[in-house]
């Protein structure tokens, strides 16, 4: 076999890796495909958790294909965002009703979820002594998939979630660098 | 190529991870002991540089199930044995197929052999005849312009044929 034909059969068979990449991160996000249905329907602002959820689920399948950090910050940053959109999607459903008017629990539900799974991504990466890219693909997924749920008052939720997403990463993240423990 | 499994365990368990910057060790890794270990199996250098290719793909194209947990060359060994065997069944049966064909529509061995025995017998004839009966019946043949025309032309080939067909006999003893 020439360097021509080898250099041929190893294009072939990298396209092959790739494909084979690929199909697995198909596979593995495939499962994310039955929440945002589900949040699509349980949801009052369907077209915002539909983006949302289609913005999650390319990426979350970017990072199963790319593989390394990214690929492990799959499952725990899609765990820890669904916290924040179970809560949301619950309290879109509850008022608080006044003599005046109604009050949505939308976002105060959305900044506790974020606050939840800013604690379990940094919890996670910090007892895994991950890198920061682990660190921020998790965070990225978590934030994505909560916001599927906290598109509540012209997204107000969305800022409440990165709001308390941020206080919950803060505190583990200063102990990390302050504690000394490399990743 | 020496392969040190533990090495190459290594290298494939990265490969799995999605660390790229070893797909061409992992490659150059695999070729060789693929390659011998398919010839073995085929005992032809040709089909097996067609199962080596396929096997190479197939393992690359699953490098991202690999159990990090197992050896990594009886697993690409196991692929690439699976392919061998595919190969090698697909061959038996194109085989067989273009068998088949031979005896529907194609033209048979044995017909095959009758034509090329007449042939030779026909090349052997015009062997035994002169120069210019040759070249006229020839001429006829590859329907070349001759030197005469008209009804010397067709004299000729007339007498051409008939001393053809009589030294055929005589070789022979058949028209």
């Amino acid at each position: 076999m020439d360097s021509t034909d080898l250099s041929r059969l190893q294009r072939r068979v990298r396209w092959a890796y790739e494909l084979g990449r690929l199909r697995l991160a198909l596979l593995g996000i495939a499962p994310l495909l039955v929440i945002v249905v589900v949040a699509t329907r349980v949801t009052n602002r369907p077209t915002s958790t539909f983006w949302f959820g289609i913005a999650t689920i390319v990426v979350g399948a970017g990072m199963l294909w790319y593989g390394r950090q990214p690929q492990k910050a799959v499952l725990p940053g899609i765990s820890a965002g669904l916290v924040p959109l179970v809560l949301a999607l619950c309290a879109n459903h509850l008022h608080a009703c006044g003599a005046d008017s109604c009050s949505s629990h939308c976002v105060p539900a959305c900044t506790l979820g974020g606050v939840v799974a800013g604690l379990a991504v940094a919890g996670v990466g910090y007892q895994r002594r991950a890198g920061i890219w682990f660190c921020l693909s998790a965070s990225l997924l978590a934030l994505l998939t909560g916001a599927m749920g906290c598109t509540c008052i012209d997204y107000l939720g969305v800022m409440g979630l990165g709001i308390g997403f941020a206080v919950g990463v803060v505190p583990v993240l200063l102990r990390r660098v302050f504690g000394g423990r490399s990743p | 190529m020496h392969t040190d499994p533990n090495t190459f365990d290594a290298l494939m368990a990265r490969l799995a991870d999605g660390d790229r910057a070893v797909f061409s060790s992992v490659f150059e890794h695999l070729r060789g002991p693929i390659h011998r270990f398919c010839v073995s199996l085929l005992k032809h250098e040709a089909d097996a540089a067609d199962a080596t290719q396929e096997a190479m793909q197939k393992i690359l194209l699953r490098a991202s199930d690999y159990d990090k947990t197992r050896p990594a060359m009886p697993w690409a060994m196991a692929i690439a044995a699976w392919e061998c065997r595919t190969l090698s069944r697909k061959r038996v049966r194109r085989r067989e197929a273009e068998e088949t064909d031979c005896e529907r529509g194609g033209e048979h061995p044995e017909e095959e052999f009758v034509r090329r025995s007449l042939t030779a017998a026909a090349v052997a004839t015009l062997g035994e005849l002169s120069d210019a009966d040759r070249e006229t019946l020839l001429a006829t043949f590859w329907d070349e312009a001759s030197l005469v025309s008209g009804v010397t032309l067709r004299k000729r080939r007339q007498r051409a044929l008939a001393r053809l067909r009589k030294t055929f006999r005589r070789l022979y003893g058949l028209d």
